[in-house]
């Protein structure tokens, strides 16, 4: 429970200055001990005091088991200053001491004791007692810990700035590659620890691939990996170096990397919760985030484009589209349509749009101040109102409307159109004078005769009229163009109006290409004020916009006037001043390299995350993420070329005792494949993988009612031949392949996958229609090719596990195949099915060593 | 976990080692490494979904919960108010009053006064435990009933079977351990039975409800997806069980194989029983969903054939035989309770529905001797108004309405909890959603308050910071 002192002093500070947390102490409990007059003291003894031990102290005295509330009554400090919601005890006041209004349980859920109304005498005795003053001679101080400053909690490692590190130099010079390699060796000395040897050259190239791109290397790649290798074994820099630049460059490492960003963005393709409705323009976001990473694009302007793309100037219409889309990020979170109050289905959605954007970038759970401070970080609820006021000045385009939906979208909403040429609006303080903003330009005027022209076709056709009201004078211009050169409006009105057209969509800066995406665009621009405990009719102080007080931001942040202040935040979140951007990153990208992060609660770097085993690690790797122009190609890069990364997975009994959980790396961890590999790794095996991305989605193809019953899952469940990535990822109907194989939940930022293994997976690999059908594709993959069957068997064994099988496994497999053939009354084409099948089946699939 | 990391002092109450800890740590354990003597370092695998300790002694090893989807009016069933029948027609908060539309009686020993409307439940009102002062937060369907499952209507949180789960694991490897029978797909969908953000295994199996024998209204198989009318991939296509077994003889050799190796990996000792659960799963599974063994008398009993009550006669049958064969948790559900029209004749179809089969239910489970450790739920999302715009009907009611328990340790034959005079809200022993939640774990052996998970750094709870058990009701 939160120390109530600080809590009603951040109540306090919060109705007032702009000061955070101070110490302070309350006037009540600096007072010497009251005079209290015999008959007063009797009083209170005969009918105050056993009626709070007896009814009480149970859930509010420092005896209690747990203290509810913040609120201790066994003391008089403690009972005059009251617990989370405020004063308990305003001495002569009975309006002002909620301890009375309890006993008298008028406000919702708040009668005390719970369920157990006292007796009308004993609360006039209360009352009476509130009047004469309470008189009170429970001198002490209360129990409850102090919550320290904030300077004491900038001292905190995480709000700590990233600061420059020394490489170190460990004892054992020889082992190290890389800069990298010399702080996990220096760890590893500290704690006594060896390292093992390197992987086997098979073992590290799957690593490699299935790290970088999802995707197991082909046979060929591994014989020749293998070959290069030598018959020693011994991996050679420039081999790995040689399969790296290429993995990096191809399309799949960003389908691989993109869907990691995609679990923390809580990716989704549909509204879920309490009415389920999709997202058709929600796939351009993931294919926003796959083009980004592929492109190498700078880890801070990813960001940035997420948080306020809408705002960032844009070169032509395709960067334009692209920072549109891109803030799809804030529009996809989970949204329960059927709320009827239009200012609390807004507040959610700022709310999720706060948890996601600090949980993602910052690793930190700024939403919990929603309703109180922030229990364990230093983190006020006056921060999070400040950086809510920025999102609720945002109108946030999900794109399902009201139209349809059965009428049962109570909160419709419409998307953003993209353009297809775009002229950038001028400088935004003109604007505010009142300076004409929209499109046109010089050399398109719309002249008398084009107006009259126009006019006349509007006449005949008053949706035309409409339509024309919301052009600009250049759009006019070009609509008149396109009529007179051959009636093309009618195909772009055609296009236009996938959707129903709406008088509150957007219009678009710019022409519109016909195609809509999800995102955000700046609203009224206000502050917002607090909602006392997140409730909505209990409105405090209104806050200045503005960022996180512990992280360095000072004061309200400085805002385009007319802005929201989504730009000013998104240059905030990657300034390189700020102390987790590049931090939270790293660890990321040393994450899903290692299998657990140097934090190993990677969306928590406050203080009931975990603390970093190896904090100077952390720090060079940030720096060097900095330094690279926020590279996340070259973080990888620098990281898998290291020995470390090379290490193999086997033990050391020495090691294992002194380390057993292995936070110092002096062995690979063996990791499970995540349910994206398994798919495309049996797909990629079978050979019938498909390469080329999906276009859209299935998604697309839903129609507007609620998704989920029978028939419109079917589409969702079709069999597709495209990677994982592309599988229509909607809320509460996830692909089968992926939902039993521990998919992150799209409804939840997810920053580390749980790995589960229970009998259902194992049914899904002996049963379902796709894991057979893959086999069998597979096993007819090698019937032309050899009929000797050590040949197939060898050949299979690579195909499926990258690796040849050693004397024994091809014995037994041959064993296996003709008893099957022979015994079982099966072919040998049905034996090599079965076979393929346990491959796929086998332990050894679905992990990397 | 990481040894760095420091206490912190400023939580007043650190946090213990959660079952998430446990369930990453095992020690203790059984299986092949035991048996193959292997060195300490691959910690014994512990399948997440064995049977766990609860905090102390448990009262209910199952739970069935009747869920009855649309808000049943408590004030025609459970509820008896004579003020709504002498006063109808005067003015009422939402409209004029509507009186009762089944008469009240006075039911067996107890004497609880129960409708006519439930005939039958009514002959067992001395097992039931009516909660007459339940509340909720919000009047919507879709809110309600999601908090309902998961206490959240606000965020996607886990669901009350999969914390179940969580807390407890369940007896019988060879089933899931959390089943729901005919969940609605839309309000809310999966996320009803679904697990947010503890490990997805904790989720529960939707099938849809046992095919019937004879033709039942629409609206009694609304929820059939006609996907799953079974747990998936549960059968083979191809191979024949003797050609299943040796290929998995092959697969299971690899993987002794692996863990044998050099670094090996206890979640390899768990593929490996995972396959074995899966194979015995195959045989079992069909077994348990089979109902053409049970007897024409219980067939009967429960009203399987019979009009009406046919469909959710299966489903209750189907959840005896989930229970029988150790499933944790059991959901059935049943809807078209949304009366907002049609009061008196809906009251009665919906009723005759499912009458008869929780009747057959409790006398089942009772003859078998399970009702003592089995906690039967029954009710709704919300209840009903005692006024409305219409004399045949009636709106949405969060603030009052009712809900039974049965078996397992709680109180029979009692009532707890008011409304006032009409009905419309509860005002004595009131019981909350979150407190119903609390009463359930600690039905099962759970602290509500104790049986946390951590995630995104901080320990959540079923009930979030509310929730109590009265201790009136517990026998």
């Amino acid at each position: 429970m939160l120390n109530l002192q600080m809590q009603l002093l951040a109540r306090r500070v919060l109705a007032g200055a702009a000061i955070v947390v101070a110490p302070l102490t309350l006037a009540a409990a600096e007072k010497p001990t009251e005079k209290i007059t015999p008959d007063q003291l009797a009083f209170f003894e005969k009918k105050i005091r056993p009626v709070l031990v007896a009814k009480c102290y149970k859930c509010h005295s420092a005896e209690s088991e747990k203290v509810k509330g913040g609120l201790l009554l066994d003391t008089r400090e403690g009972t005059r200053m009251g617990g989370a919601t405020g004063h308990a005890v305003e001495p002569g006041d009975l309006k002002g001491s909620l301890l009375i209004t309890a006993l008298h349980g008028e406000k919702k859920d708040s009668l005390m004791p719970p369920k157990e109304k006292l007796p009308p005498e004993v609360i006039a005795d209360f009352e009476k007692w509130v009047l004469m003053g309470a008189p009170d001679p429970r001198d002490g101080k209360t129990k409850a810990a102090k919550k320290p400053d904030l300077a004491e909690a900038k001292n905190f490692w995480s709000f700590q700035p990233v600061k420059p590190v020394a490489v170190p130099q460990p004892k054992d010079a020889s082992w190290s590659t890389l800069a990298v390699d010399r702080f996990v060796r220096q760890k590893q000395e500290e704690k006594q620890l060896t390292p093992v040897g390197e992987a086997d050259p098979a073992t590290f190239l799957r690593r490699l691939h299935f790290d970088l791109v999802g995707l197991p290397p082909s046979p060929e790649q591994v014989q020749e990996f293998v070959k290069e290798c030598g018959p020693a074994g011994r991996i050679p820099s420039a081999a790995v170096e040689k399969v790296v630049e290429k993995l990096l460059a191809s399309a799949q490492f960003g389908e691989r990397w993109g869907r990691h960003w995609l679990d923390v963005a809580r990716y989704g393709e549909s509204c879920g919760k309490e009415r389920n409705y999709a997202f058709p323009e929600a796939w351009r976001y993931r294919d926003y985030v796959i083009a980004s990473v592929n492109a190498d694009k700078p880890y801070d302007q990813f960001i940035r484009e997420q948080v306020a793309g809408d705002l960032l100037p844009a070169k032509d219409a395709g960067q334009r589209n692209e920072q549109l889309i891109a803030t799809g990020f804030l529009a996809m979170g989970p949204k329960g349509l059927n709320e009827k109050n239009r200012e609390a289905f807004l507040m959610e959605q700022v709310d999720e749009q706060i948890d996601v954007t600090t949980r993602a970038v910052l690793g930190l759970t700024v939403s919990c101040a929603r309703c109180h401070d922030h229990k364990f970080d230093p983190i006020p609820t006056r921060d999070y109102y400040a950086v809510a006021g920025i999102f609720k000045s945002t109108e946030t385009h999900f794109g399902i409307g009201g139209g349809g939906n059965n009428g049962k979208n109570r909160q419709p909403s419409t998307h953003i159109p993209l353009v297809k040429s775009y002229t950038p609006p001028p400088p935004l303080a003109k604007s505010a004078e009142g300076v004409q903003v929209a499109s046109a330009s010089s050399e398109k005027k719309l002249t008398p005769e084009m107006a009259a022209k126009l006019k006349k076709l509007a006449d005949k056709n008053p949706r035309l009229t409409e339509r024309f009201k919301q052009m600009s004078e250049a759009e006019k211009v070009e609509a008149y163009e396109r009529i007179e050169g051959g009636g093309k409006l009618a195909r772009t009105a055609k296009k236009a109006g996938k959707y129903p057209e709406t008088p509150d969509a957007p219009k678009p800066v710019g022409d519109p290409s016909g195609e809509w995406a999800m995102g955000v665009l700046d609203g009224k621009a206000a502050d917002c004020p607090i909602y006392v405990r997140g409730e909505l009719d209990e409105k405090g102080p209104i806050i200045p916009r503005g960022f996180v007080t512990v992280l360095g931001a000072t004061g309200p942040a400085k805002i385009t006037p007319g802005q929201s202040g989504r730009l000013e935040l998104a240059r905030w979140l990657t300034s390189p001043e700020n102390p987790l951007t590049a931090r939270v990153m790293a660890n990321r990208v040393w994450q899903h390299l290692f299998g657990e992060g140097i934090v190993s609660t990677p969306d928590n770097f406050g203080a009931t995350g975990e603390r970093p085993s190896n904090p100077e690690l952390l720090d060079y790797l940030a720096n060097r993420l900095v330094s690279n122009g926020w590279s996340l190609k070259q973080l990888v890069r620098e990281i898998v070329l290291s020995r470390t990364y090379r290490l193999s997975s086997a033990s050391d009994a020495k090691d294992f005792a002194t380390d057993p959980d292995n936070d110092f790396l002096w062995r690979a961890n063996q990791r499970r494949l995540d349910a994206e590999a398994i798919r495309d790794g049996i797909l990629a095996a079978s050979g019938r993988l498909d390469l080329t991305p999906a276009r859209g989605s299935a998604v697309s193809e839903m129609g507007d009612a609620p998704l989920g019953k029978g028939g419109k899952t079917s589409q969702l469940t079709a069999d597709s031949r495209h990677r994982s990535v592309y599988l229509p990822i909607v809320r509460e109907l996830l692909p089968e392949a992926l939902d039993l194989f521990d998919f992150a939940e799209p409804s939840l930022v997810v920053a580390a996958r749980e790995v589960t293994t229970v009998p259902s997976q194992a049914l899904y690999m002996l049963n379902s229609p796709f894991v057979y059908n893959n086999a069998a594709a597979m096993a007819k993959r090698f019937q032309g090719t050899s009929a000797d069957l050590t040949e197939r068997i060898q050949t299979a064994y690579l195909t499926a596990l990258s690796r040849s099988p050693t004397a024994a496994e091809s014995a037994r497999a041959e064993a296996y195949l003709k008893a099957h053939a022979a015994e079982r009354g099966g072919s040998p084409e049905s034996a090599l099915t079965t076979f393929c099948q346990a491959l796929f089946a086998s332990a050894e699939f679905r992990y990397v060593k | 976990m990481n040894p760095n990391r420091p206490f912190d002092c400023r939580q007043v109450q650190p946090p213990a080692l959660t079952r998430r800890d446990l369930l990453k740590s095992v020690s203790a354990g059984f299986g092949y490494l035991a048996f193959a003597g292997l060195s300490a370092e691959a910690a014994a695998y512990q399948s997440p979904s064995l049977p766990k300790a609860p905090h102390f002694p448990a009262r209910a090893k199952r739970v069935i919960f009747l869920a009855m989807q649309g808000g049943p009016s408590h004030l025609d069933t459970f509820d008896y108010k004579p003020l709504l029948k002498s006063d109808a027609g005067k003015p009422g908060d939402k409209g004029k009053l509507v009186a009762p539309v089944a008469e009240f009686k006075q039911r067996g020993q107890s004497g609880l006064w129960i409708s006519d409307a439930f005939p039958k439940v009514a002959e067992h009102a001395d097992e039931l435990c009516l909660l007459r002062g339940m509340h909720t937060d919000i009047p919507n369907h879709p809110q309600a009933f999601v908090q309902l499952h998961t206490g959240s209507a606000r965020f996607v949180r886990p669901s009350l079977g999969a914390w179940a789960l969580y807390g407890l694991g369940t007896e019988n490897q060879n089933l899931p351990g959390y089943m729901t029978i005919a969940a609605p797909i839309a309000l809310g969908g999966a996320q009803n039975y679904g697990s947010a953000f503890l490990p997805a295994s904790y989720q529960g199996t939707r099938i849809d409800a046992p095919p019937g024998t004879v033709a039942v209204a629409k609206k009694n198989r609304k929820n059939d997806t006609g996907m799953n009318q079974g747990i998936g991939n549960i059968h083979n296509a191809h191979l024949s069980p003797e050609a299943q077994r040796s290929q998995l003889d092959l697969v299971q050799s690899m993987n002794r194989d692996l863990l044998a190796s050099a670094g090996a990996n206890s979640e390899v000792e768990g593929i490996i029983e995972s396959y074995e659960l899966a194979f015995r799963m195959q045989t079992e599974i069909p077994k348990v969903m089979d109902m053409s063994k049970e007897s024409a008398a219980t067939l009967s009993a429960y009203g399987v054939g019979q009009g009406e009550s046919d469909n959710f006669a299966r489903q209750c049958i189907m959840a005896r035989r989930f229970a029988e064969a150790g499933v944790r948790f059991i959901e059935v559900c049943h809807q078209g309770w949304d009366h907002h029209s049609g009061l008196k004749s809906r009251i009665a179809s919906s009723c005759a529905a499912v009458d008869q089969p929780i009747a057959a239910l409790l006398a089942d489970l009772k003859q078998r001797d399970l009702l003592k450790d089995t906690l039967v739920i029954w009710g709704g999302e919300f209840g009903r108004t005692p006024g409305n715009g219409s004399a045949d009907g009636r709106g949405h009611n969060a603030k009052g309405y009712s809900m039974w328990l049965a078996g397992a340790g709680i109180k029979p034959g009692i009532s707890y909890g008011a409304t006032d005079d009409h009905g419309g809200a509860a005002v004595e022993n009131q019981t909350h959603v979150h407190d119903l939640h609390a009463i359930i774990l600690n039905q099962l052996g759970l602290d509500h308050e104790k049986l946390t998970y951590r995630y995104a750094g901080r320990d959540f709870r079923l009930t979030d910071v509310y929730g109590s058990v009265p201790k009136a009701i517990l026998a």
